[in-house]
């Protein structure tokens, strides 16, 4: 028995090891110069964070439709009545003119603002996915990898705009967001939101901000697939 | 007041008036669809309710959610009848439009559904353009290649949109289209937006890599469960061999500690053996198989439970005897030892130690009381039988052959501990010759045993408690050692080894021939069942316990002819032949 928990152990670690999802992982920036380690192009951490943006987008579409389904039966939307989305003092281009117009500085600052205002919120909706009895384990589970990907894809952006930085192709002006620019997803009329709208908003801006980060990739780095 | 009823009942008139002539205000409108091609303008359709018979008019109105200023479609022709076009200039992403389209006539108007639309999600693009397929010839043989062009609405350049695309095949008969080819890859996608191949992109590395990960693990599982089930298949695959035991050796002994009665059981006594058998009583044993038979009997009251229980397999010729039970005698006399076996044959008959139950008939069963076959769990020891292996017997046989004298494997007395055999020993030792039945302790694994020496075929002397008929032969005992064994021999024959002779589970058994100082034991007419059973302590104990006899139905001695070699006997100076070697190889 004993000499069968290594083998089970190997075998996980293999299985993990597959590449079954493509998860993107923040690659090391490496920080004394291209000159003495393998440094991943922009092009590549561009893919990467566009990546990892559709999953979450995805993720959130999932989720949304599901509450959708399971808990608001008219598809209409007739009879909603919407908090307007936390997010929405953020201003934010919605067109393409409008976002061509954006400096590269400012559109990959709007993206961080929007990841970073969405850091909080998502983590109170697992918690209160997780707590109430009405959503199963996988919406559960879902929501908990939504909240680690919104994270992981602002680590991402910050690294591309580092980089960014350090090729010359971004002014100074990104600054780094604050603790006091999260913001909560408090509505006008002081009430927290439901679960339904924060899953709703949430849809919303993530689809901006993989739309976002699209336009950015092919404004600086055009190569290929554009 | 007045006027306004007066304009009521006009307007009710009217409207009777207009009914009576088939108009009507305009039925409701309903927004069917709306859609945008390239995430930059959209469009929406509505179909109309019926215009009740009068030139009706349409007209949509939207706002954006969460303002209330209304705005009236801006283009209701661009994208034709029934259509509300919205531009660039008028088209706002993720902003939820709230529609209605409003159909008015002279009569009236009517209100549709609102409908509520978010531009990012009616996406819709355009069909790839001069999409051709063209056949091509190659040196590896012909395919088809299939090119287009990415619409041109859509904007990818800027990635605005990112387009998938999907080749579906169908031949003409068929209904479902097939999808080929899988361009998963949304970037890598746009590359081929000029031409296109159909390719395929296995994924053989990962799919190796986990066909060969699954296969581990299941090899893993396996070993796993054969370890865990390790035992079973030990058991399946190499089944247990039986230990070497001594003969007459209880472990009981071992356990108890008393050294004395530990040692004594490996002494044999009257080693090297003696010219001493004259001045042993000699027993006569006789076996005969008619009326004496109550002889045996006592056997009856010895445990009727004893000889009910033999009786299935008795009757079952073979099969009783087939298996180790039969062969061993259990010890259903368990609480009979106690009587300290009559000092005659009577008394010895009814201790119910010592049963001639086989010698009576040979048609029953004779099931032995003590026979084996009752199993309550205790010990089994084995029947011994013994015949002289005199030729003369043989003979002897031949001559009774007609009158099949059977006798049944003597039933063993069962002692509980081995501290009553000296008691059967005295008994056996003291008894006349011609009535002594030898008392037979069961050579239970954990007992010593006594060898129930018997005459073949009535000729010898009569068993105890039966007047002595003549008998064909006698079987001498040798000697009786201090572990109740009888040794027995011929009497014609003073070099004869005395052996015992299992019977499986059959009480009777026929002297079947004498060879080579071996008896022969027929049991039944049919087949022979002919065991050998060393009298060496040391094999004792293993064939007691876990020794089956190799083959039940097949006898050690298989046919009166000299198949037992002689050499094959290992004849130990003190008159014990080692069976182990005689059982024949079957």
């Amino acid at each position: 028995m004993s000499s069968f928990l290594p083998a089970v152990a190997v075998l996980l670690v293999a299985l993990l090891c597959l590449d079954l999802h493509s998860r993107v992982a923040s690659a090391p920036i490496c920080t004394h110069g291209p000159s003495g380690c393998h440094v991943l192009s922009l092009a590549d951490l561009f893919d990467r964070v566009i990546q990892h943006s559709a999953r979450m987008h995805s993720l959130s579409n999932d989720l949304h439709s599901e509450f959708e389904q399971y808990f608001l039966p008219s598809k209409n939307h007739i009879g909603k009545i919407y908090h307007k989305c936390h997010t929405s003092s953020i201003l934010t281009p919605n067109g393409k003119e409008n976002a061509q117009k954006l400096a590269r500085e400012e559109l990959t600052e709007v993206i961080l603002k929007l990841l970073m205002a969405w850091r909080d919120p998502l983590f109170q909706l697992h918690q209160s996915m997780a707590h109430q009895q009405d959503f199963n384990s996988f919406s559960s589970n879902k929501a908990l990898e939504m909240g680690d990907m919104a994270h992981e894809l602002r680590k991402g952006v910050e690294k591309v705009a580092e980089r960014m930085r350090v090729l010359g192709m971004l002014g100074n002006s990104v600054t780094g967001l604050s603790a006091a620019e999260a913001m909560l997803p408090i509505s006008d009329s002081g009430e927290a939101m439901s679960n339904y709208e924060l899953l709703y908003c949430f849809r919303r801006d993530s689809n901006k901000v993989q739309n976002y980060l699209k336009i950015l990739k092919c404004r600086i780095v055009p190569e290929h697939d554009c | 007041m007045r006027n306004s009823g007066a304009v009521l009942i006009l307007t009710f008139i009217a409207k009777l008036i207009l009914q009576a002539a088939g108009v009507s205000p305009p039925g409701k409108p309903r927004l069917t669809s709306c859609r945008s091609p390239e995430k930059e303008t959209f469009t929406c359709w509505w179909e109309p309710g019926g215009d009740g018979g009068l030139p009706t008019t349409y007209a949509l109105y939207y706002h954006l959610e969460n303002s209330e200023t209304v705005y009236e479609c801006p283009d209701y022709r661009t994208a034709g009848e029934n259509s509300c076009f919205f531009n660039k200039n008028d088209t706002s992403l993720w902003v939820n439009y709230n529609i209605t389209v409003v159909a008015t006539n002279a009569l009236g108007k009517n209100i549709s559904d609102p409908v509520e639309v978010d531009v990012v999600y009616i996406v819709q693009p355009n069909t790839p353009e001069n999409v051709t397929a063209v056949v091509v010839h190659d040196e590896q043989g012909p395919f088809v290649r299939v090119s287009w062009e990415k619409p041109r609405t859509a904007d990818t350049r800027s990635g605005w949109i990112t387009l998938l695309y999907q080749l579906r095949v169908k031949q003409e008969k068929d209904k479902e289209w097939e999808v080929v080819g899988h361009l998963y890859n949304i970037l890598h996608m746009l590359k081929w937006s000029k031409v296109a191949v159909v390719f395929y992109i296995p994924r053989e590395r990962s799919l190796w890599i986990m066909i060969t990960i699954f296969s581990v693990f299941i090899v893993l599982i396996l070993t796993w469960t054969l370890n865990v089930k390790r035992n079973s298949v030990k058991l399946c695959l190499l089944p247990p061999v039986p230990g070497p035991k001594i003969k007459g050796f209880e472990k009981q002994l071992l356990k108890s500690g008393k050294s004395e009665e530990v040692f004594n059981t490996l002494v044999i006594q009257g080693f090297p053996p003696t010219t001493d058998y004259d001045e042993l009583l000699v027993e006569y044993l006789e076996v005969y198989d008619n009326e004496e038979q109550e002889l045996v009997l006592d056997g009856k009251d010895l445990s009727e439970d004893c000889m009910k229980s033999k009786s299935p397999s008795d009757s079952d010729s073979g099969r009783g005897s087939c298996d180790s039970r039969t062969l061993l005698l259990e010890k259903c006399m368990e609480g009979r030892e106690g009587s300290g076996s009559g000092s005659d044959q009577h008394q010895y008959s009814q201790h119910g130690e010592t049963s001639w139950a086989s010698t009576e008939s040979s048609e029953s069963q004779g099931p032995e009381p003590g026979s084996p076959e009752s199993a309550d769990g205790c010990g089994k020891t084995w029947p011994v039988v013994f015949s002289s292996p005199q030729p003369q017997t043989h003979h002897h046989y031949q001559v009774g052959a007609a009158k099949p004298a059977y006798h049944s494997v003597p039933e063993i007395l069962n002692h509980s501990s081995p501290h009553t055999t000296p008691s059967n020993y005295h008994q056996l030792h003291h008894q006349d010759i011609p009535q002594q039945e030898g008392r037979f302790s069961k050579p239970a694994c954990r007992h010593s045993q006594s060898y129930n020496q018997f005459n073949l075929d009535g000729v010898g002397t009569p068993a105890p408690g039966v007047p002595p008929s003549p008998s064909l032969e006698y079987v001498e005992v040798q000697r009786v050692n201090p572990e109740n064994m009888l040794l027995l021999r011929p009497l014609s024959d003073p070099n004869r080894e005395p052996e015992g002779l299992d019977c499986a589970g059959e009480d009777y058994s026929k002297v079947k021939e004498v060879t080579n100082n071996i008896l022969l034991l027929q049991r039944d007419t049919s087949h022979q069942c002919v065991d050998y059973y060393s009298q060496d302590l040391d094999n004792q104990a293993d064939q007691c316990t876990t020794q089956q006899p190799p083959h039940p139905c097949k006898p050690a001695v298989h046919q009166s002819n000299s198949r037992m070699p002689h050499e094959g006997m290992r004849v130990m100076g003190n008159g014990y032949v080692d069976s182990t070697v005689l059982m024949p190889s079957y």
